[in-house]
This record gives C-alpha cells, structure tokens and sequence, in this order.
C-alpha cells in the first residue's frame, strides 16, 4: 500500500476513534506511531521523539501556562467583582445597563486572562442575582454573560493564539494584533443588540432600581479609580509591550503573571491557599493543551510524511473552486467541527491538515488564523454541547437550560454575523497589524 | 453485583497518592518559570544587563512542568475527550470503553514513547550532549531524560485509571468524579 493510502487510512481511523470518547491524546499517539511504522518502518520512533523534543523547546509556548496562571491569579482575587461594580453605578440610569456592564466586565477581564476558565462561572454568579432581581430578561441575560464570558479565547492574551502561531507558522503577536478588531467589534455588536432590544422594550432591561445605585458622585469615582484603573494600567503593560515589541508573548506574560500577583497582594486578596490552588490548576489546564499540542505534533509529523497531506491538497485544488468560495467551505467545515470538539483539538489536529490547501491557495495566513479563531469563538456558544451553559446553569438554577440556549442562540447569529463581516471587511483583522509591522 | 477486591482499590489508591505528590510538587515549575523570567526583563531594561540563561531555563521549565504534569492531569480526567456521545453511555458502557482504550491506545503508546525516548535519552547522556541554540550552552541530556519520565510516570497512574474503569464497567459506580476544565 502507498504511503499516502496508509495515511487516508490513519486519518479515517483517528476520526472514527475519535467519536469513541477515548481522551484524544492518547489515541493520536498510538495511531501516529502504528500507521507511520506500517508506511516508514523504525524511523517513526526517531519521528517521535524529534517532535515532542521539538515542542519542548519551543520556547514561545512557554506563554501558555503563564497566562494561565495569570489568569488564575486574577480570578481569585476579585477584580471582577469589582469591575463589574464599578460599570454597574455608572450606568445604573441606562437601559439594559446590567448587560453592558456583564459585557464590558467580560471584555476587559477577557484582556488579561488567556482563557475562558471560571469567567462564564464568575459572571453568572456576581451578575445573576442582580439581573434577577432587577426583573431583566433570563435569556438576554444568559446569552450575555455565555457570550461575554467566553470572548476571552479570542481577545489577546488568547492561549489559543499562542497555539495556533506555531501551528500555521505565523508569529503570534501579528495574531494578537489581528485579533483585537473582531474582538472588540465582537464585544460592540453584544452591546449594540443588548441595548437595542432593551431599548425597544423596556420590560427586558429596566434601569436599575434605586438600592443598585451608587448613593453618591464620589462612591463613582472610587469604584473608577480602585476597581478599574489597577486593571487597566496591568493589561495596558502586559499587551502593549507585545504590540509594541519590547517584550516576546513570554516574557509579557511572566511580567503579567508577576503584576496580577502584586496587584492581588495590594487588595489584600492574596493568601496561600489560593496561590497553590492557582499554581495546581495551572498544571492541569496547560498540560492538557500542551500534552495534546505534543502528540498532535506527532501525528501532523507523520500524516506530512507519508505525503498524504500533498495529495489530499491537489485533490481539493484540483476541485478549480474560486479561492473564496475554498474559505467559506473551510470555514463551514470548522464551524461544523466546532460542534463536536473543543478548540484544542480542531486548532491542533484539523487546522495543520487543511494548512497546505490554505498556503496552496495563497490566503493570508494571519487572516486565516484570526477567521478560526473567531470561529471557534462560537462553538463555545453552539447547543448541545455547549459547556458553558452547563457552567452557568449550575450557578444560576432558576434558569432553565432551554432558555440559556435560546439566550446564547441570538448571541450565535450575532458571531457567525461577525464571522462573516470579517471575511467581506478582511481590514477588520488586518488594520492593526498593518500599522504596527509596516 | 460485581466486585472489586480490595487488594485492586489498594493499588489504586497507593498509585493516585503517589501521582498527586508527584503533580503537585512539578506543577512549582511555574514559580521559576514567571520569577525567572520577570528577572530576565527587569534586568535587561533596568539595568541593561540580559541574563545568559533566561531563554534555555524558561523552555527547559516549561517542557518539563507540562510534560511531568500530564500523568497528574491523566488523574484529574483533564485530558480532553470527545464526549458528544460519550456522554451519554451508561456507567457500565463507560467503564468498558475506558478499559479497552487503556489497552488498546493507552499503554501501547507510553511504551512506544518509553523505549523511543529511553534511548534517545542514552545517546544524549553517553556523550553529555550540550545544548546548540543559545552561547550558554547549558547539558540537554537531563531535559531529553523528561520524555522517558513522562512515558512512565503515565505509565503509572495508567495502571490505576485502567482498574478504575473496570471497576466502573464492573459495578456500574464511577470510582470517583472526574473534574472538567473549560479552556
């Protein structure tokens, strides 16, 4: 059998074994290793070990379970609480003011954490209530903090962007930089449509009652400069020293880590307990996206080898599609498989073997990458297997699951919208980085 | 019902214990790895003096806390699955799964990455292999030695997690409740 047929055969393997629930890391691995043996004989051991040694050393990566245990850090220490509260006095006499504030709250917080992590859970604790009993909308409310809680796997510092930089060759802070735009584009149109809907009824999103509002000018002031500045001040050192390119992702990350640390000592937040638990979670998260990122690599390794990735590319050129049409059907493919996989796995599984088409067909590299991630921004938010609904009905009981999803559909529309206006508007996405790295 | 001796929830329970040492006292590796770096950069523009070890120290950090750590993320059922069906099997069904997947994918594979990393290990270490990429030049082959560590350290906790899905596919009870992180 040719090499590239023992490589269709590994690849159908892997997607029907895949469906099985096995935890994928293991079963790309052995999959890697069985095929490329049958295709390439012993050398697939050498294989193994160079690419896993590889991504040891990939020094760039070593940002992953820093901002993650940047985020961590800042989880605990009540800085949302605090934003949250802050944007709440501010806007109290507006309509619909508790989803801009949830929003906001979710996009900020979303700038110094790499992951979703605890955000959906967080909001929907500290929010909920209030939203509740401010007589606000359930599914409104719901699809604003699912959909503000999981921005922060597309808004720089996004671990996901990290990942992907390698995986498709492109530098990540060009990616960072491209990011900004949808996201924050992402982050205005929740709020134009919460405020829109509340506007047009009322009934959705009362301003606040009396007892929600601030009982002075000066408690607004305080809660600006004690709960917001510190924040801001972190998250401006952090990204705009990669923007600016005084310090690699890494390093701004460490210095990010060390910030969030201070900034929780300052509040009198920090204790030791939850810095072990912040240090302890940060292995768990980090080596389930690095020990895939691992064997993926393997996999990816030996799929090239056995030259099926080529064939599989000239098959799909030979299809003579016009290039824009080839993205929307990518695009589709990884919506698609958005629905039953989380990103780790599609961005470092299935986006490598779509990469050559992709090189192939001359698209933007630091465009493509910024299209899936913000696709798979909306698989967070697509039922049934969306996690965050399961997180936020945990910590929000009196909301049916039926009416969370019905909430975080309206958000869906508003990302595939987003989605789209990104593939008319590529400027959205490439504005940024074009100013800074002429 | 089926039962489990207790000899095998023994076993199980000595070889978790053991892992969740093990992860805990590697998952510090994040400690160096911020301070480290947080060094590096206030040294370099503080007092323009860049540190020589700064870049090998943070990869070395980071590949062995992830690598390291995955047998204890193997313990906490971090590893990420794809549940849209699995989901919805019955305890039993999940038992049986899990237990065939151990041997089928699981053990075969940390052999493979066991052997191949042992010897690429001994190669490095018989002629005390430095590393190229950076003028400190720092030895590699302890780093190389973390892929064989890894292989058996998930090796290991492999041996509990398999007697637990059978335990699981036995009895019709998980064993305990496995945590689940959104990324």
């Amino acid at each position: 059998m040719s090499g590239e047929a023992i490589g269709l055969l590994m690849l159908a393997t892997l997607i029907v074994t895949i469906f099985v629930g096995f935890p994928i890391s293991f079963t790309l691995l052995v999959l890697a290793v069985a095929f490329g043996y049958w295709g390439m004989g012993r050398v697939v051991f050498d294989l193994m070990v160079f690419q896993t040694l590889g991504l040891m050393k990939e020094e760039t990566l070593a940002a992953v379970p820093l901002f993650i245990f940047m985020g961590y850090i800042l989880e605990q220490s009540g800085l949302m609480e605090r934003l949250f509260r802050a944007f709440q006095f501010i806007l109290a006499p507006v309509r619909g003011s508790l989803y801009v504030g949830v929003i906001l709250t979710a996009t900020i917080f979303a700038m110094a954490t790499g992951i979703v992590g605890a955000a959906v859970t967080v909001l929907g604790i500290m929010a909920g209530p209030i939203m509740m009993k401010s007589r606000y909308d359930v599914r409104l409310s719901a699809g604003a903090i699912a959909a503000g809680g999981t921005l922060g796997i597309l808004i720089p510092p996004s671990v996901m962007l990290i990942v992907m930089g390698p995986v498709i060759g492109v530098s990540v802070v060009q990616l960072y930089a491209a990011a900004f735009g949808p996201g924050l584009l992402l982050a205005g149109m929740y709020i134009v449509y919460t405020l829109a809907r509340s506007y047009l009824d009322p009934r959705l999103g009362p301003a606040l009652p009396a007892e929600a509002r601030a009982t002075s000018a000066g408690q607004i002031v305080r809660e600006f400069l004690v709960g917001m500045l510190p924040l801001g001040a972190l998250i401006f050192a952090t990204l705009g020293s990669i923007l600016a390119g005084l310090a690699t992702p890494t390093e701004a990350a460490a210095m990010g880590a060390t910030g969030s640390l201070v900034l929780t000592a300052i509040y009198r937040e920090f204790t030791v307990a939850r810095f072990r638990g912040a240090v302890v979670k940060t292995l768990t998260t980090s080596s389930m996206v690095l020990f895939l990122a691992v064997t993926s690599n393997v996999f990816g390794a030996v799929f090239a080898r056995l030259g099926t990735a080529t064939l599989m590319t000239n098959t799909l050129l030979g299809l003579q599609l016009p290039p824009t049409a080839m993205m929307v059907l990518l695009m589709a493919l990884i919506f698609l498989l958005g629905w039953p996989f989380e990103w780790p796995a599609i961005v470092l599984v299935f986006v490598p073997i779509f990469l050559p088409l992709v090189q192939a067909l001359k698209f933007d590299l630091i465009l493509f990458g910024t299209l899936v991630a913000v696709n798979l921004q909306t698989a967070f938010l697509s039922p049934p297997v969306a996690m965050s609904a399961y997180y936020l009905k945990s910590v929000a009981p009196s909301w049916e699951l039926r009416d969370i999803y019905a909430g975080m559909m309206q958000f869906m529309v508003l990302q595939v919208i987003a989605l789209l206006l990104v593939v008319l508007f590529p400027d959205i996405a490439l504005w940024l980085p074009a100013r800074l790295f002429r | 019902m089926a039962h489990v001796p207790p000899s095998l929830l023994r076993i199980i329970r000595a070889v978790d214990a053991f892992s969740d040492r093990t992860g805990r006292l590697v998952a510090w590796c994040i400690v160096p790895l911020f301070a480290g770096l947080t060094y590096e950069v206030v040294s370099r523009y503080g007092f323009d003096a860049p540190t020589e070890w700064a870049f090998d120290v943070t990869y070395m950090l980071y590949g062995t806390h992830f690598m390291l750590g995955a047998a204890y993320t193997l313990l906490r059922g971090a590893h990420i699955r794809t549940d849209m069906f699995y989901e919805k099997f019955s305890f039993r069904t999940k038992g049986w799964v899990d237990a065939l997947g151990y041997l089928v994918f699981f053990f075969p594979a940390m052999v493979f990455l066991f052997v191949a990393g042992w010897d690429a290990f001994l190669v490095s270490w018989r002629m005390v292999e430095r590393s190229e990429i950076s003028p400190w030049r720092p030895v590699i082959y302890p780093f190389k030695g973390v892929i064989p560590l890894t292989a058996l350290l998930l090796l290991v906790q492999g041996v509990s997690e398999f007697l637990k899905s059978l335990h699981m596919a036995l009895t019709g009870t998980p064993y305990e409740e496995k945590e689940t992180v959104l990324v």
